[in-house]
């Protein structure tokens, strides 16, 4: 044996083989291969809707896949949309296609589900019972209405003190951030332009703080304003689009990224244009 | 004294934020602490001159800070990351940007958005190196503690 054959058979012996894929766990009876893509599926959209990252929805379906058994998977996530297939020689042909738009953020549901892939990993549920807990998840309560402006307002006078507002200036934006998510609560008629209703919202903070100003609640205008927008901030658009971009998923980075920065110029356009509209109608008192 | 009490708003902001993304109610103080202990970094960094340091290492931290809990709690990290950054984040410096804009203020959107750009850039880099981090240092903090 020559030496480097020597070196290749040790080499050889250090590389241990790839293990082979671990035993399926338990679908349930009955449960076709097009059921456990479906699921997966489900799976990958709640996470998608609920503002999860591009690598999560596509390792949670990855992994509800090989779980049940099936390996030819091959899924193509966007931030609006989920393609998947799957089929081999031994396992069903499957494709799918699946639009999903934007929805609100409901880290909850991404949190459960998350547990739940964790749980099938471990054989726990059958196709059917992790079907119907997902459906559970789709279902999770809202926070109610009044919790939501309350956390609002709050949110808006702490952010005011983070900005350098005294406690005056806290307590209009307390007052105004309320009213902002009163607004934003009320049932449109009609789905309106996210940049038209960024910039609505953006005067009405704008008018309400101003008002208030007039009134003598406040000291520091700019400040209170400040604090008042922080709930339209898009922040979780903007941390979730820089993981993107970090794992190279640049076209949904990209996507959420414009998103949050369209939003934030639309609120500033609408509080320039209404303080503008102010000023001159106040003929420059502001 | 300012600093205690800038602290507290940044853990009751992040709270009340963190229920307006829906997060579970048993993560409401992780939240809080992750927000707070960002923002002090940022506050105690900001005044030796760097804007950029402070952004990033105060990121650093809630990241890291983020990642323990999340493994500890078994849960995913989006959660603590989102609240945690929230103060942080430089939204209302790119609103004041385009406001002064609005206002044709050049001066001052210079200012602000160049402060702005500092702290996005900053904080883009602390988040994807710290997740550049493998994950089994995060793990092997889990089994000790437990």
């Amino acid at each position: 044996m020559t030496f480097l054959q020597k070196k290749f058979s040790r080499q050889k012996k250090q590389n241990p083989a790839p293990s082979l894929p671990e035993k399926p766990v338990f679908r349930g009876h009955g449960a076709r291969d097009q059921d456990v893509c479906d699921l997966a599926l489900y799976a990958g959209h709640v996470l998608l809707e609920s503002g999860a990252e591009l690598f999560r929805v596509e390792d949670t379906i990855h992994r509800i896949l090989h779980a049940y058994g099936i390996y030819s998977e091959n899924a193509f996530v966007l931030s609006n949309g989920i393609f998947l297939t799957a089929g081999s020689e031994r396992e069903g042909a499957y494709a799918r296609v699946q639009h999903i738009p934007i929805a609100s953020s409901h880290l909850d549901r991404v949190a459960a589900v998350n547990q739940l892939s964790r749980e099938i990993s471990e054989g726990k549920h059958t196709v059917y019972e992790a079907r119907s807990i997902l459906e559970q998840i789709r279902l999770m309560p809202e926070k109610k209405k009044w919790q939501k402006i309350l956390c609002s307002a709050i949110g808006s006078g702490s952010f005011c003190v983070l900005f350098g507002g005294a406690t005056r200036d806290a307590l209009t934006a307390f007052i105004v951030g309320g009213l902002l998510y009163l607004l934003l609560l009320f049932p449109l008629n009609r789905p309106m332009s996210k940049i038209v209703l960024n910039i609505l919202s953006g005067s009405f903070v704008a008018g309400c703080a101003v008002l208030l100003w007039k009134l003598g609640l406040g000291q520091n205008l700019d400040t209170i304003i400040g604090g008042s927008i922080i709930p339209l901030v898009p922040g979780l658009a903007f941390t979730i689009g820089i993981r993107d971009l970090g794992n190279g998923d640049y076209i949904s980075g990209s996507v959420r990224m414009l998103d949050a920065l369209l939003v934030i110029f639309s609120v500033a356009l609408g509080v320039g244009v209404m303080i503008s509209i102010i000023h001159a109608l106040t003929g420059g008192m502001i | 004294m300012i600093l205690l009490k800038e602290c507290i708003m940044a853990f009751i902001g992040t709270v009340a934020f963190a229920l307006l993304f829906s997060v579970p109610k048993q993560y409401f103080p992780w939240c809080g602490a992750i927000g707070a202990a960002g923002w002090l970094v940022y506050r105690l960094i900001l005044p030796m001159g760097n804007r950029m340091a402070a952004a990033f290492l105060a990121t650093v931290l809630v990241i890291i800070l983020s990642r323990l809990i999340a493994v500890r709690k078994r849960c995913p990290v989006t959660i603590f990351m989102v609240a945690g950054l929230f103060p942080l984040v430089p939204g209302v410096g790119i609103y004041w940007t385009i406001y002064e804009l609005v206002m044709e203020n050049m001066e001052g959107a210079l200012i602000r958005g160049t402060a702005a750009l500092q702290d996005a850039i900053a904080i883009v880099l602390g988040i994807i190196f710290v997740f550049e981090l493998p994950q089994k240092l995060f793990s092997i903090a889990r089994s000790r503690k437990q």
